[in-house]
């Protein structure tokens, strides 16, 4: 109910909190950005760290584009994102998973830094990430590094940040022209944490509808976000429409989700069957719409 | 002189008018238990057993009472009387006593076992946490069925079958055996929790005259009485004030606090605040009885009911509390409105090392409902009948015997809700969506008001004018927000002829309120209603010759008290409330009266039982329209309508606000929401996890409130506190029957087991 | 040992100033040190709402936000809405309508709603329930409180109670 005593440090800066939390090794000290996550655990008890290191005073920066990928501040407000033009345009698997995170109050304040770094299994953005293929850049001890979603993420709340390393923004390719993507994800209840997510992204040729790329990642399956390889290439070379079904049907093959929560593992499996069918008929009417929007443009 | 009592004559009553606390409550002004604070207070906190069955070893309190801050660390031992033990079922049945703070053992977790006291409410959490109990772990129970197997651990001394109702009437079994129909279904239902927004708590300090005070969030301040003995101070010397409360629903009717702010006060002679973790209270707090309930229903190939045989069987959890009340209730209302000459109902309560249960809105007649009028859809299917025209068939009647032997004491509207909830519902639901199936289901249920009669069940209040003509009320009446105070000041304002506003109620306060009986069993409008209705009319009588004498009037001459007035009726004489009370002063004719409402006595015979239990009924129709998605099992509700006959709405605002909310909360329990408990421990104790529903979650409720046939509240008035939350659960198992064909009989109808029902019958999946 | 620190921030248009321990939630500052007990403890996980109040105009979990958070801040609760003593037009709406049973969401709510209908345009009936979503309500089934909130949004369509 209410947070044991903690020392509170505010920092200004990524490398001023690099250093302090470098300065606490020996301590226990716990970041705070959105707090979303964080206060509730401190409220329940369930975390008691001896040191809150505060970084909602680093100057934040807006979602910008960069060359051929957006970066995302990792400050960045779930809200902010999700209602972003320039991410519903170019990262819209971030935007859109921003979206669906819990409720208004909880998108005011919480990041996406914050969330990657959480690595709550069920969470979106993590999926989201994985699928668009992006990166978080950090600033550590040594610098900072670029490391790649499929690397980052690697276990129950678990991912490669070292001590005293954070995420300062993330970056992901900007969205492909003739893609699209949807996320799709089960609740129980309005607002709840998702059962089971799907992020889908295809990419469709242009002139033949072919498909020429496409991915599926699965939250709320296992210990952390899960990239459905083996059912995402099916799609290759197809016409996708066609072979959804099947797609989905491998996409719940691939999976080995666990039971809790009031929710079994094999209802866990059947919903990514049924979410993944979902996701991609959403991302592929995306696409068509995307194509038919630019076969317009050029013609006028 | 009799005229106010008229129907047509009626000017408050009736109205949708708001209320002083109604306005607090929008301004944030209003003073829950816990916006009060003192100086020198100090913050409490319960230490709880993490394990649901054990003996306990040793507790050490040193750690904790070491701590800076602490100003006290209590355990059983310093409990003078350590026995919560009220007479509990009203028949004199031996007591099973629930500890304030456990002492030898634990038999559920989330037992309370020592309390501490400190500075701040962060200490308080510290100290006691730092409490070291070294428990040993028992065997437990955990499931009723496996309880009742005499092998079974037991959970107190005299076996775990607590206590077992039966009712008969006829011969069932053989009605049963000769029945050209029998439908058969066992139904099961989950643990759930009130979920009010405002969690448990209060403050307690030693006033000036040393007495024990506090201010609780409490349906019941007659609690005083078992606090007083717990401490060991006379009734007289302990005072129990009701804050106005953020939702009860049953889950503030046993005691919550107040034991526990008693013993902190007095020991560090320092005003005392606890209030519950949400965690906490999700943990460890009463709830519903999950019942298993059977039936064998045998009917004529036409559709007429000849026998209902029933038998339930309530996890009571590790203590009794409300167990037999609600069991009894359940025993009562289990063969459901309808006519059957041949009824055979079992009601047995069990303990197990589960979460001790207890009251909570509809108080086992609700979770019935789903038993009986799931069996009235298997029946109209098994005799090709509707729905409707099977119920209309078997509806009780005027003047009906009930399974008990006494007669219906009102007229049942049963046809006539039935009917205006299936009109309103106009043509059914339809889908183009291959994936989703729709349809539409409806349930009626009956809901007792008021205790049971073999209880001396009373009420009272004191009325009075003031002598600028207003009128101060006091009853010791507590508000859970279902406007129990209002609809006081509307009564008293009706037959005093105050303007609403001048009218001021004074509620829940044991040393200054008489007392009304706690809020809860839908009594109030029914008690206190009546009681201020009887002390209001003791005093306008009182006046009434006063009045008559100022204003020259003859015999055979209607007075009407209104707008702050009395008038004869048909000429413009009249005068002043002030002045009449002024007349009155003159006249040596008290301006006051104090009056108890004592409804109608009856008996019981446990042996045989037949007798007389509830005063009235409650009779409601609610339907539904449901969309079933094929791929997930998710059930959305489309449409829901919900019909009551209310007898007299005192507001009928309020009246509607009850039916809506109680049939959301009804939806929760149909759909989503659970308390899971494994082995006895509690695995949903995050209110992430205990899903009430969101405004996104429900449609609107459209509500019919009908006024048929006059109840024994106030002005023919019908208790609607608890009716809205019954017939939920099986208005949606039919609607999902009429949509898929499958009869679900397992609470809540989650998505995952609509699937896994839909694919046993070969329907669903990807 | 942590020692409590200086907390300056704007409560409903005046300023505070307040000592409070870093690890006080904003809820427990505002209930405990400013004096507001209008908001409320409901569940310390931001999962009901009745903890809502707008910090620079965004609704937030107050028992999820550190008092520092607080700092040089504006933070708006229920008593902040409507003027010099009256009632905003929404919380009259609210009383006509029985948008409050026990009135323990009912702040939050109110805070919920008022921002949701300050940025919509003309927001359907489910419009409004998506926007409320967030907040739980135990008594009313909702009914009611989207009555009010409808009716609000139609008088202020119709220019009368511009919002405040």
């Amino acid at each position: 109910m209410y947070p044991p005593e903690f020392e509170y440090v505010a920092v200004g800066a990524w490398e001023e909190a690099v250093t302090v939390l470098s300065d606490l090794a020996d301590e226990d000290p716990r970041v705070l950005a959105g707090g979303q996550s964080l206060v509730p655990m401190m409220n329940l008890g369930l975390a008691g760290p001896t040191h809150v290191v505060d970084l909602n005073a680093i100057a934040g920066g807006q979602i910008r584009a960069d060359g051929d990928a957006i970066v995302i501040p990792a400050l960045t407000r779930h809200e902010t994102l999700a209602r972003s033009a320039l991410a519903q345009q170019s990262a819209p698997l971030l935007a859109e998973a921003a979206s669906l995170i819990g409720n208004l109050r909880v998108r005011h304040r919480g990041t996406i830094g914050g969330s990657l770094a959480h690595a709550d299994p069920s969470a979106e953005l993590p999926a989201a990430l994985l699928a668009s293929g992006g990166e978080v850049v950090t600033a550590g001890t040594d610098g900072g590094r670029a490391i790649a979603a499929d690397e980052f993420f690697l276990g129950f709340y678990e991912t490669a940040l070292r001590p005293a390393e954070l995420i300062r923004e993330i970056r992901v390719p900007s969205a492909t022209p003739g893609s699209g993507s949807a996320f799709v994800e089960f609740v129980r209840r309005s607002g709840d944490f998702a059962v089971v997510g799907i992020a889908a992204d295809v990419l469709l040729e242009p002139a033949s509808g072919l498909c020429l790329g496409a991915t599926l990642v699965a939250c709320g399956v296992g210990d952390r976000p899960v990239a459905l390889h083996d059912a995402a290439s099916l799609l290759l070379g197809t016409e996708p429409e066609a072979i959804i079904d099947s797609v989905a049907e491998r996409a719940a093959e691939l999976v080995d989700p666990h039971g809790g929560g009031g929710v079994s593992a094999s209802y866990r499996r059947h919903l990514v069957g049924v979410l993944a069918r979902r996701a991609l008929e959403h991302a592929l009417e995306r696409a068509l719409e995307g194509a038919a929007e630019r076969a317009r443009e050029a013609r006028s | 002189m009799d005229s106010v009592r008229t129907r047509r004559a009626l000017r408050v009553v009736g109205r949708s008018i708001s209320h002083r606390d109604f306005e607090e409550k929008v301004r944030g002004e209003m003073a829950y238990a816990d916006d009060a604070r003192m100086p020198g207070m100090l913050h409490g906190r319960v230490v709880r057993s993490a394990v649901p069955c054990a003996t306990i070893r040793s507790i050490d309190t040193s750690v904790a009472r070491a701590l800076p801050g602490v100003r006290a660390v209590l355990t059983s031992d310093d409990v003078p009387f350590n026995a919560i033990s009220e007479a509990v079922t009203g028949f004199g049945m031996d007591q099973i006593t629930m500890p304030v703070l456990a002492g030898s053992s634990v038999r559920y977790q989330g037992e309370p076992v020592a309390i501490v006291a400190a500075e701040t409410p962060q200490i308080a959490a510290r100290a006691a946490e730092c409490v070291l109990v070294d428990y040993e772990d028992l065997p437990g129970v955990f499931d009723p069925w496996e309880a009742l197997d005499p092998a079974a651990p037991s959970v107190h001394p005299d076996g775990n079958l607590l206590v077992a109702w039966w009712i008969r009437t006829g011969d069932a079994a053989a009605a049963l055996a000769g029945a050209p129909v029998v439908v058969e279904g066992t139904y099961r239902s989950q643990h759930v929790d009130h979920a009010y927004l405002e969690p448990e708590g209060g403050m307690a300090w030693i006033d000036g005259d040393g007495v024990l005070t506090m201010r609780v969030s409490t349906q019941v301040v007659e609690h005083v009485r078992e606090v007083a003995r717990i401490v060991g101070l006379a009734q007289s010397r302990v005072r129990v004030i009701g804050s106005y409360m953020g939702g009860g629903f049953g889950g503030k009717e046993d005691m919550t606090v107040e034991p526990y702010l008693a013993l902190l006060a007095l020991h560090t002679r320092r005003p005392v605040k606890m209030i519950w973790s949400r965690q906490e209270s999700l943990l460890a707090r009463p709830k519903r009885h999950p019942f298993t309930m059977t039936y064998r229903t045998g009917a004529t190939r036409e559709g007429q009911i000849v026998a209902q045989q029933v038998d339930i069987v309530g996890d009571a959890g590790a203590y009794p509390l409300l167990s037999p009340r609600v069991l009894f209730a359940a025993a009562v209302c289990a063969a459901g409105p309808y006519r059957v000459p041949n009824v055979d109902v079992n009601s047995r309560a069990v303990l197990t090392n589960n979460v001790p249960t207890s009251a909570f809105r509809g108080f086992g007649a609700m979770q019935v409902t789903l038993g009986y009028e799931s069996q009235m859809d298997r029946l109209a299917e098994a005799v090709g009948m509707s729905p409707q025209e099977v119920r209309r068939l078997n509806y009780l009647r005027e003047g009906d015997v009930l399974p008990t032997g006494e007669t219906l004491p009102t007229y049942p509207a049963l046809d006539e809700v039935t009917r205006a909830a299936v009109e309103a519902m106009g043509s059914g639901p339809e889908t183009g969506d291959p994936r989703h199936r729709v349809g539409r289901g409806f349930a009626t249920n009956m809901q007792p008001y008021g205790r049971t009669v073999f209880f001396a069940d009373h009420a009272s209040a004191w009325v009075g004018y003031e002598p600028d003509g207003s009128v101060t009320v006091r009853a010791g009446v507590t508000d859970l927000g279902g406007g129990q105070a209002a609809s006081l000041a509307q009564i008293a304002a009706e037959v005093l002829g105050a303007e609403p506003d001048r009218v001021s109620v004074h509620i829940g306060d044991t040393s200054l309120t008489p007392s009304a009986g706690g809020t809860f069993a839908t009594r109030q409008l029914y008690m206190s209603g009546n009681a201020v209705l009887q002390t209001a009319t003791e005093l306008r009588d009182a006046v009434t010759p006063v009045a008559a004498e100022l204003l020259g009037a003859a015999a055979g001459d209607l007075l009407v008290f209104a707008e702050g007035g009395v008038g004869v009726e048909g000429t413009d004489r009249r005068v002043t409330l002030t002045e009449l009370v002024s007349a009155c002063e003159d006249s040596g004719v008290d301006l006051a009266r104090l009056s108890t409402f004592r409804p109608p006595r009856g008996e019981f015979d446990t042996r045989t039982g037949r007798g007389k239990t509830f005063p009235d009924y409650t009779f409601g129709t609610h339907a539904v329209d449901v969309d079933v998605d094929l791929d997930t099992g998710r059930v959305r509700i489309l449409r829901y309508v919900a019909c009551h006959d209310v007898g007299r709405a005192i507001n009928p605002q309020r009246v509607e606000g009850q039916i809506q909310g109680g049939a959301v909360q009804g939806i929760g329990y149909a759909l989503s929401e659970e308390i899971v408990i494994e082995e006895g421990n509690n695995q949903s104790s995050l209110f992430a996890d205990y899903l009430i529903p969101t405004a996104a979650d429900v449609p609107d409720v459209e509500t019919i409130v009908l006024e048929v046939a006059e109840g024994k509240g106030p002005f023919g008035a019908r208790g609607i506190g608890e009716a809205p939350i019954g017939p939920t659960a099986a208005a949606v198992a039919n609607a999902i029957a009429a949509a898929t064909g499958i009869r679900l009989t397992q609470l809540p109808f989650t998505p995952e087991r609509v699937l896994e029902a839909l694919r046993s019958a070969g329907e669903g999946g990807v | 040992m942590t020692q409590k620190q200086r907390l300056v921030f704007e409560l409903n248009g005046t300023p505070v100033d307040v000592w409070a321990f870093p690890y006080q939630t904003l809820l427990d500052v505002l209930r405990e040190e400013a004096g507001s007990s209008e908001v409320k403890y409901g569940c310390g996980e931001g999962v009901c709402g009745t903890c809502t109040v707008l910090l620079d105009d965004e609704s937030v979990n107050s028992c999820l936000l550190l008092a520092p958070q607080a700092a040089g801040r504006r933070v708006t609760t229920v008593r902040g809405l409507g003027t010099d003593g009256e009632l905003h037009p929404l919380q009259v709406a609210f009383l006509e309508y029985g948008g409050s049973q026990c009135g323990f969401c009912t702040p939050g709510m109110l805070l919920a709603a008022v921002e949701f209908v300050r940025a919509a345009d003309t927001p359907s009936r489910d419009d409004i329930r998506e926007a409320i979503s967030g907040n739980l309500c135990r008594c009313t089934g909702y009914s009611k409180i989207l009555d009010a909130i409808e009716s609000y949004v139609a008088s202020r369509a119709e220019g009368e109670g511009r919002d405040g």
